[in-house]
């Protein structure tokens, strides 16, 4: 359809990009917004926002990676929780420790995780609703072991550990700056190297990556790995953004996870996606939750508007695929 | 008339029955067994260290009890897995289905339409997700997914913090009664499995179940309504989550809100893997399934009663569910794979050669026997026989070893010039 797009158009070139659904949905929303509740719209509330909803955008895109090679990873809410607790527990312990350290080992010890659903899903071929069905249970129980049951308070958390979530840089909070390296990094990765394309590949047909001499099993193991790693980030990152930290944090985080792909564009049979709609959905779940968060006695209906609106993109995408298939079937002159 | 006896003489008679004997060493080891193995390991840990709290009087059945409240949502779920989907909705519709239950029983209407009420309501939900799955060709997953969320906040939004109390006395009834020591809830459970064992096993519909979850495109082209069997099991799904509310409520004390019941749907697809239902679809039976949930009963109590607090129990459940994946995995090809790569280095024509040299030695062996019970030769001419046999064994191994020295060799030196020829690039 590339090739075939030079002499079309601006309109319909617009209306035929994958995006174009999603960039109207967002504008729809912003001015549905805009009318009902115009006090979201300064710049301090919509950083708010922003902030608030970062730690999704660091999780989508590591569901992303995963969802690409048609899998599924359900246990990254739990991994959140577990490097949420670590890093709160040895940083209640040991102040004097430069916040760094925390860092690296948020991304250690996701990195482990993900590594682990890797192993089982790449090299012992589990089905990975399963399999991270499992760990997500584990991951789950080990945070509650290792916090005890405790809750970690503000006044226990050092300054240079908040201040990686909250330290303002050019008027814009730093968690919102390592949002935009990952996604940076995540459009470079996927788009420009070949273990980036190798993601894709997997995703698009197995067998005949395999006979191109992709490893399937490693490509898994690496997506599942950095979907890990972006999950234990997100965990350190959310106890430095509200400064309080437990075993429960994180519930059910995997499924809005899920849903900003979703939103965004990404097939859940694998291969189909492309970062910038992950930010569009990411955005559009932020303007939502914070939307409904804005309205009075509207807090309940959260839930159901947050499913009804995944069944909605869900089904739309489905419709906008197959009339995309029709569309280039006639264009080659093989549907009458 | 005459022409149909023609044609029954005719029609060639063909024996349908499958003529496969009963083994007693391949049941030993059959899945099902391998579960009441676990079942009865339990049991004896169990014994070792409560005896006493054991051995009291029921004990047993509200062990038993305690885990019955999720056997609807087990047997509705092994259909699910059967055609290779999942719903992760049941819990939801389960809250549903009680909810409009408890709703219809605060109005004063009757109990008996309340229950149906309830059951229809949750075969509603189960039809809401079988039409997105079957007729738009949405991902099981995700579906379910959005609908749990879905239902679950329609149930907040009508009920808020409100707590649902007025439901029929019979509910607690079913989750606390004995019949002659025998839990009420079991009779029901098996009652409904043995319904599910002859639902899939002898009727039409169950065993194109096994043929859809196998291979969804052979069996359309076969002649069947993939579409209307697949929105089928998902309304029975409903139904089922609908009698689970009447489980789960008379548990609960016949009471329901809207945070209950989280995790259910974990528990029920982690008791269905357990019990040998392959999540790809198309492998599995009702017995592994029924006695799985005996085994979480069994195991959560144990637990439970050892001191290990609820968050263990979860990592348990987690390995529990990931071992009981992975033990269909560990196979002869598995192991030979291994094999292959470990000790013969991955070079395929050293394993071919070492497992036919292996072959003709056992085949020699066996002529060394053969002729050491042999009554008819004399002992000389037995002993040169034997003798002449062990030759050729040793030479063979001889060989074997020379042979496979030489290439290995011949392997590590290819890999070197690969790597200088590579190297030099």
């Amino acid at each position: 359809m590339g090739t075939t797009g030079k002499n079309k158009s601006l309109l319909s070139r617009m209306t035929e990009s994958r995006n174009f659904g999603l960039i109207l949905g967002l504008v729809v929303l912003l001015i549905i917004a805009a009318i009902i509740t115009p006090s979201m719209y300064s710049l301090n509330s919509l950083m708010n926002m922003l902030q608030n909803n970062a730690v999704y955008g660091l999780l989508a895109i590591g569901e992303m990676m995963v969802i690409l090679t048609a899998g599924i990873d359900i246990s990254i809410g739990a991994t959140l929780s577990l490097t949420g607790v670590v890093c709160c527990r040895l940083m209640a312990e040991n102040p004097g420790v430069p916040a760094v350290a925390w860092v690296l080992l948020a991304l250690l010890i996701g990195a482990l995780c993900g590594a682990f659903n890797g192993i089982l899903v790449g090299y012992f071929k589990m089905v990975p609703m399963i399999a991270t069905l499992g760990t997500m249970y584990a991951f789950r129980g080990f945070s509650f072991l290792f916090s005890g049951g405790q809750w970690w308070f503000p006044h226990q958390f050092t300054e240079g550990y908040l201040k990686f979530a909250t330290l303002r840089i050019l008027g814009v909070p730093a968690i919102l700056w390592i949002l935009l390296l990952v996604f940076a990094l995540a459009i470079l990765f996927l788009g420009h190297t070949s273990r980036g394309r190798r993601i894709y590949a997997i995703g698009t047909n197995r067998e005949s990556s395999q006979v191109a001499g992709i490893r399937e099993e490693r490509v898994v193991f690496l997506a599942m790995t950095l979907c890990g790693m972006l999950a234990g980030l997100a965990g350190m990152l959310y106890t430095a953004n509200y400064a309080t930290c437990s075993y429960s944090i994180g519930e059910s985080y995997e499924m809005t996870a899920i849903a900003i792909c979703i939103l965004g564009g990404v097939s859940i049979n694998g291969g189909k996606g492309k970062v910038d709609g992950v930010i569009i959905g990411f955005l559009m779940m932020s303007v939502i939750t914070y939307f409904i968060s804005l309205l009075p006695g509207l807090s309940v209906w959260s839930d159901a508007i947050q499913g009804a609106i995944i069944i909605a993109a869900v089904a739309l995408n489905i419709y906008m695929e197959r009339s995309a298939e029709k569309r280039a079937l006639r264009e080659r002159g093989a549907l009458i | 008339m005459s022409g149909e006896n023609n044609t029954t003489k005719t029609a060639p008679v063909r024996d349908l029955t499958v003529k496969q004997g009963f083994k007693l060493s391949k049941f030993l080891v059959s899945w099902e067994m391998v579960l009441v193995y676990i079942l009865l390991l339990i049991n004896i840990v169990l014994m070792m260290k409560k005896a006493n709290l054991y051995f009291s009087p029921g004990t047993i059945q509200a062990i038993i009890q305690s885990g019955m409240d999720v056997c609807p949502l087990v047997l509705g779920m092994i259909f699910i897995l059967m055609l290779g989907d999942i719903d992760v909705s049941v819990a939801s519709t389960m809250i549903f289905a009680s909810m409009i239950t408890g709703l219809c029983c605060q109005a004063g209407m009757p109990g008996i339409v309340g229950v149906i009420a309830g059951i229809l309501a949750g075969g509603l939900c189960g039809a809401f997700n079988g039409f997105f799955v079957a007729y738009i060709g949405m991902p099981a997953v995700i579906v379910t997914i959005a609908t749990s969320m879905l239902f679950r906040g329609i149930v907040k939004i009508i009920l808020d913090v409100n707590v649902l109390k007025v439901f029929p006395s019979f509910y607690t009834a079913i989750a606390w009664t004995n019949i002659a020591g025998i839990p009420l809830s079991l009779i029901i459970f098996l009652l409904m499995g043995a319904g599910f064992v002859f639902i899939l096993q002898k009727t039409r519909f169950g065993r194109r179940l096994y043929i859809i979850g196998n291979n969804a495109t052979c069996a359309q082209y076969s002649g069947i309504d993939v579409r209307k069997t697949k929105l089928f099991v998902f309304v029975l799904m409903g139904f089922m989550c609908g009698i689970a509310s009447i489980f789960f409520v008379g548990r609960m004390g016949g009471s329901v809100s809207s945070t209950m019941g989280t995790g259910y749907e974990m528990t029920a697809i982690a008791i269905c893997v357990l019990g040998g239902v392959s999540t790809n679809g198309g492998k599995g039976k009702v017995y592994g399934p029924i006695i799985a949930t005996l085994i979480m009963a069994f195991l959560t109590y144990t637990l439970g009663l050892l001191e290990v607090d609820a968050n263990t129990r979860k990592i348990v459940t987690g390995f529990i569910l990931i071992i009981a994946v992975l033990i269909p995995n560990v196979n002869r090809q598995l192991m030979a794979n291994i094999k292959l790569k470990v000790v013969f280095k991955g070079n395929k024509n050293v394993e071919a050669l070492n497992n036919k040299t292996a072959e003709e030695v056992k085949v020699l062996k066996n002529t060394i026997a053969e002729t050491r019970k042999d009554s008819t030769l004399n002992e000389a001419d037995k002993s040169a026989k034997i003798k002449k046999c062990e030759d050729k064994i040793a030479s063979l191994q001889k060989k074997c070893k020379e042979q496979t020295a030489v290439w290995l060799e011949e392997q590590k030196e290819d890999e070197r010039k690969a790597k200088a020829r590579f190297n030099t690039k």
